[in-house]
């Protein structure tokens, strides 16, 4: 038995102790390749998420998570994670609510601080998803989301064009509107708005401005049935539902080249940008944090 | 914590040594014991000990005594079975004689058969002990014979050893690798006078009285020190090397907290 004896007192000692005390979360397998193209190690994934936490945080706060996970790296055995797992630590703020698409009562993750961020990188959670909605106000969506997704042959260019087209309606009407890369082919455009409207109206809200725009522009389809109409540009407006989700900004894309959801200035939305210029390397050398005053700027809506 | 190497008791073979027609009462005790720190094994999450049982690879069935055989691998997954009568057939018979049957130079037997000390003791036989004993230490002698301990026969050198009688069981040949075996080294070449004489600088310079309480074993103070703080409730922090990629992680969060903080 002597043998085993150097590894085996340590189970002792590990369960008494962290590495350090800035961080509650046990670092596990940080060798792992999580993107398999680029060589990027679960070590460096963590390090990203700590460093866009300071962006990331308040916008997550509240909001029932939903997650990609990729133990194996990105390309192998990925899995959609809406319960918070087996073995989550007590120190994980959950919240259990009825999900419509799994028909049961889930047990969603709130990440309210960067431990839980922390953890969730940990878990090679490379995508967060999130909802239009907090916790404690779910019916309430607290922005209009317009989901810029361009069906091939139609490119990002396209996509660029209809997101540009969709910011000045938006701004004829007097709303201010952000924008981000999805982080695969296309924009997320979001205008915050305060509290006191209905899924249903947002929703209705994002399809007229759709159809408004398809009835003058070749290239925009507003109509569900349309989406796969090669070469058009669907502005999608059924994300605008409870229990329906996008990427957070700042969230990394199960994408070869590690790509992230980026928040943008309007004046970087032109043509010739590419959607992997924004990665897990470029985001956190980016000093502009264009979505950080969103929700001083709840807007009321008006067609 | 620490066991003092005390006297042992009891012995644990009694007989006698022999010598041609001479016979010396002895007694045998151990001399070595293995003190270094071992653990039990528990379960992680009710703290009970962990035991072993024999399992069949067929069925996972735990498999009683009555139920175990012997088997002798012949080729792979190819066996030779014994019954327990078979084999204790031929077991050497403990016939409590250690037979002396030639003597020897003592630093002419190489320690790499050395295999377990044991010390002798006088059997109402003092005069004839110490006789040996005297004459082994001026003689610088040292006798070679076999002992049969338990069920197995072991070649065996009784000497003479800080006023004792000490016997050593000794490995069989079959069991030392001759390491004349290596390649590398029938490919070695003859040193350079110079160098040579150099390295022999060295090893006069550093040459000293073998002391063994000179090395002392780290791991087993440590953990010693480890026990008697647990066993006093205190918190065990373990000086374990941090990962370099741990360490990175650090310095990226120190810095993002201070960013926080700032909020």
């Amino acid at each position: 038995m002597n043998a085993g004896c150097a590894r085996h007192s340590c189970v002792f000692t590990c369960l008494v102790t962290t590495v350090e005390k800035l961080t509650k979360v046990e670092f596990t397998n940080l060798d792992k390749v999580l993107f398999p193209k680029l060589g990027i190690k679960k070590a460096q994934v963590i390090e990203y998420y700590i460093r866009v936490a300071p962006q990331m945080l308040s916008f997550l706060e509240n909001r029932p998570l939903v997650v990609t996970r990729f133990p194996d790296g990105v390309g192998q055995n990925g899995f959609y994670e809406k319960d918070a797992p087996q073995g989550t630590p007590s120190w994980v703020k959950t919240a259990k609510f009825y999900s419509e698409t799994a028909k049961r009562d889930v047990n969603y993750v709130l990440c309210n601080d960067i431990d839980t961020l922390i953890w969730l990188a940990n878990l090679a959670a490379i995508e967060i998803h999130t909802p239009f909605s907090r916790a404690d106000s779910r019916e309430k969506p607290d922005m209009v989301f317009f989901d810029i997704d361009p069906e091939h042959p139609a490119t990002f260019e396209d996509a660029t064009t209809v997101a540009l087209l969709v910011k000045d309606k938006l701004d004829s009407l007097g709303l201010k509107s952000y924008v981000k890369t999805s982080g695969k082919k296309g924009f997320h455009i979001t205008v915050p708005i305060a509290g006191e409207y209905t899924f249903q109206e947002t929703r209705k809200f994002v399809h007229k401005i759709g159809q408004q725009l398809a009835k003058t522009q070749e290239l925009v389809v507003s109509e569900f049935n349309d989406t796969k109409k090669p070469g058009k540009v669907f502005v999608d407006y059924l994300q605008n539902s409870h229990g329906r989700t996008m990427a957070s900004p700042y969230s990394l894309r199960a994408t070869p080249e590690a790509t992230v959801s980026t928040p943008l200035e309007w004046s970087e939305v032109r043509k010739g940008i590419k959607p992997t210029e924004f990665n897990i390397s470029s985001v956190v050398k980016r000093k502009k944090d264009p979505w950080k005053k969103i929700f001083d700027n709840k807007q009321k809506l008006t067609v | 914590m620490e066991k003092e190497s005390k006297v042992p008791r009891r012995p644990i073979w009694t007989g006698s040594l022999s010598i041609g027609l001479v016979n010396v009462p002895v007694k045998v005790y151990p001399m070595i014991y293995d003190r270094g720190i071992s653990f039990r094994f528990l379960h992680k999450t009710d703290g009970h000990p962990l035991k072993y049982q024999k399992v069949c690879t067929k069925d996972n069935k735990v498999i009683p005594w009555e139920e175990v055989a012997k088997g002798y691998e012949v080729t792979k997954n190819e066996y030779v079975v014994f019954d327990k009568e078979e084999l204790e057939a031929v077991k050497p018979e403990s016939d409590k004689r250690i037979r002396l049957d030639k003597f020897v130079d003592y630093f002419a037997v190489d320690p790499v058969y050395f295999d377990r000390s044991y010390i002798l003791m006088p059997d109402k036989s003092a005069d004839a002990y110490g006789l040996l004993l005297t004459v082994f230490e001026k003689k610088g002698k040292a006798g070679v014979g076999k002992i049969t301990l338990r069920t197995k026969e072991y070649p065996a050198l009784v000497h003479a050893y800080k006023n004792a009688l000490v016997l050593t069981t000794l490995r069989y040949a079959y069991d030392v690798v001759d390491p004349r075996g290596f390649e590398e080294l029938k490919k070695l070449k003859k040193s350079e006078k110079d160098q040579l004489e150099l390295a022999a600088k060295i090893v006069i310079d550093l040459s000293g009285e073998f002391d063994i309480t000179e090395y002392k074993d780290n791991y087993k103070q440590k953990v010693e020190e480890l026990i008697k703080k647990k066993l006093k409730g205190q918190t065990v922090t373990p000086e374990k090397p941090v990962q370099e990629e741990v360490k990175g992680l650090m310095v990226a969060l120190r810095e993002t907290l201070k960013q926080l903080e700032k909020k």
